[in-house]
């Protein structure tokens, strides 16, 4: 997008506007300065990571009053200038008295407070944190706009809603600089501050979080290694020969690169190896190697051998059952990148630059490929997890019955409902579930929040153990009560983790004496069909709903709770869940 | 250039080239507002790497006054 002129990106937008999906996501944007090139640039950010934004702009120096109309913006964007809180506040700010500046204060902090109360509905606010650095960067002595700057951040640090996301704009401005940041001749004619290179710039900064907020995050990180997590080739060099301390200058260069990955893994994101290489040679490496950073453990899925790269990623795809658009491949070769590029486009590839001591900066912005939104328990304990998991796979193989692989398990699971606690998780959930997903309804925690205040819907959290170990909170189910003793059955999900053992039936049998406990007598439901969810087409023929309609669309479904007959699954035992 | 004009006139106004010519007035078209009269001149302004002035800006409302103005300014570079 930084290549593009004004003129391609607008007509880009227009193209991909009509190729996507018809389903629009709606973006409101407030602003107190005239921001004429953002709906387009926002748009076409949005449309290139495959979201079909429609982009609203708020009528100008409005955000009070607009913030109070807002209907069924996904996400709202705020640009709340101190330039223009007062006319010419860049410079009357020195003149007040400070009874004025301090009228003028708190003015803004009730106003503020307003718009976090008006915007509670809506699933994710990108807000802005004020900023003063156009009009002081040439300051030495901080100036009054500056110290109103910081009086408003801090309130907004105080009072941030749960759906509100603080955009740091001072960290946009750092990476374009203020001067190409800025046209002064439409901000004095028009109040239209920033430059289409600004506009640009914020919209990729941003990017990340909307796409996470979409379940769009990606999720595993693969590594080729030779030269791309140490300098040198292994299989020439030797394990001696090649740098990855700071020893020298390549080799601290790597191990930053290696401390940037251990990170994101620590954050929940899954490491892997894609290599050419002998596999004891690498296997030494990473368990022996005093200079090796990632060690062996962190690794959840490794292929190195001497076949096609291709087909190793799709087998690690298929390992950690995720979808090839999550995975972010790392390679030095030119050739290999090429390659994936041209077989397997879901993947996202990047090339080790030639430039070495590009490399770090690099990695810092895949991170942002992986961002999330919230941050939760089992995010730190994700590789663990996945070993946990692979050593079921490993005890499966010692049995030929299903059912007595099952049965040996020991199954137990625990429902939490309404539980607040657990609302980051839950949101999580619904951002990264594509397999087990009735409906695919994506939600942030602001979202969550509001069913869990509501007293007409139920937040069913299934947490999940066996014999190895935890599972942790793996499923979800949102009940929203209409009137008069019925229920429509929003989110129901399981994590892959704890697919394929009649986890869903004892959760249904679960959530059909809680609600009928409630009052409820009948429920309905819906499949929603996407590319990923096949696998329960027909899930809630099989928990025992009556088929309504199968149309291209969804199939709707309807259950008598009086007649529901439970599963009763005697391999999995269910702890009383918490009540209301 | 003429091509490049009517390029970057099309893209923002939501027209197809073959409906610019000398006597297309912007002011009367359905979609034509301060907003868009803002962008089709940083489109401009983009394209061709130039910077006009706020006499430039204010006349650039007609295609045979935009054609004039950028040819002009962007051939004094």
């Amino acid at each position: 997008m930084r290549d593009l002129k004004f003129a391609e990106i607008v007509r880009r937008n227009r193209e991909l506007a009509a190729q996507l999906p018809s389903e629009r996501v709606a973006v409101t944007v407030l602003g107190n300065i005239m921001l004429p090139q953002l709906k387009d640039v926002l748009e076409y950010g949005l449309r290139t990571a495959g979201i079909n934004a429609d982009v609203r702009m708020g009528a100008y120096d409005n955000i009070v009053q607009e913030s109070a109309g807002l209907v069924d913006s996904r996400f709202v964007v705020i640009f709340w200038e101190l330039c223009n809180v007062i006319d010419g506040g860049q410079y009357r700010m020195a003149r007040m008295s400070d009874g004025e500046r301090n009228a003028l204060e708190a003015r803004l902090v009730a106003e503020i407070d307003l718009v976090m109360r008006n915007t509670a509905a809506a699933p994710l606010v990108l807000w802005n944190r004020f900023s003063a650095a156009v009009f002081s960067s040439a300051d030495i002595e901080e100036n009054p706009l500056e110290r109103l700057r910081a009086r408003l951040n801090q309130h907004l640090d105080e009072t941030a809603a749960r759906n509100v996301k603080l955009v740091d704009i001072d960290k946009v401005l750092a990476r374009v600089s203020v001067a190409a940041s800025v046209d002064m001749r439409y901000f004095y004619s028009s109040k239209a501050l920033y430059s289409t290179t600004f506009c640009k710039e914020y919209v990729l900064y941003v990017l990340p979080v909307l796409r996470a907020a979409l379940g769009k995050g990606k999720k595993a990180l693969i590594f080729d290694c030779d030269n791309t997590l140490w300098k040198g080739i292994v299989g020439e060099d030797g394990s001696d020969g090649i740098e990855m301390s700071p020893a020298t200058v390549a080799g601290g260069i790597f191990q930053e690169v290696q401390s940037l990955a251990l990170s994101l893994s620590e954050r929940g994101v899954l490491l892997g190896l894609c290599s050419k290489n002998n596999s004891k040679d690498v296997e030494d490496i990473l368990k022996t190697h005093p200079d090796m950073l990632i060690r062996n453990e962190r690794f959840v899925a490794k292929r190195v051998n001497w076949d096609d790269k291709a087909k190793n990623l799709r087998q690690i795809a298929e390992e950690l059952n995720i979808g090839l658009d999550s995975i972010v491949f790392v390679d030095d070769s030119p050739f290999e990148v090429n390659y994936i590029k041209s077989t397997l486009p879901e993947v996202t590839v990047v090339q080790v630059p030639e430039r070495l001591h590009e490399y770090p900066g690099v990695m810092r912005e895949v991170a942002t490929l992986f961002y999330s939104l919230s941050r939760t328990d089992e995010d730190y304990r994700k590789s663990d997890l996945y070993k946990i998991e692979q050593a079921r796979t490993r005890a499966r193989e010692k049995f030929a019955d299903a059912t007595e692989f099952l049965r040996s398990l020991g199954l137990k699971v625990r429902v939490h409902v309404n539980e607040p606690q657990l609302i980051a998780r839950i949101s999580q959930m619904t951002q990264k579930t594509n397999q087990f997903n009735l409906t695919t309804k994506r939600y942030t925690e602001g979202d969550i929040s509001v069913f869990l205040k509501g007293n007409t819907s139920h937040v069913f959290a299934l947490d999940a153990a066996d014999r190895f170990g935890e599972y942790g909170i793996t499923g979800l189910c949102i009940a929203c009560a209409n009137t008069a003793g019925t229920a429509r059955i929003d989110t129901f999900l399981m994590s892959c983790r704890i697919i394929g053992r009649d986890i869903e039936f004892a959760f249904m049998d679960f959530v059909v004496k809680y609600l009928t406990s409630q009052g409820i007598r009948s429920i309905e439901a819906e499949y929603i069909p996407t590319s990923k969810n096949a696998l329960v087409a027909d899930m809630y023929d099989r928990l025992g709903f009556r088929l309504l309609s199968d149309e291209g669309d969804g199939k709707r479904y309807a259950l008598d709770l009086l007649e529901y007959k439970p599963h009763s699954i005697d391999h999995v035992e269910v702890a009383g869940g918490r009540a209301d | 250039m003429e091509e490049r004009i009517k390029g970057v006139i099309a893209a923002v106004l939501e027209l197809k080239p073959a409906q610019i010519h000398e006597g297309t007035d912007f002011k009367v078209l359905w979609n034509w507002d301060s907003l868009k009269h803002i962008n089709l001149v940083l489109a401009l302004e983009d394209e061709f790497q130039v910077q006009f002035t706020d006499e430039e800006i204010s006349r650039m409302v007609t295609y045979a006054d935009v054609k004039q103005i950028v040819t002009h300014v962007a051939a004094s570079g």
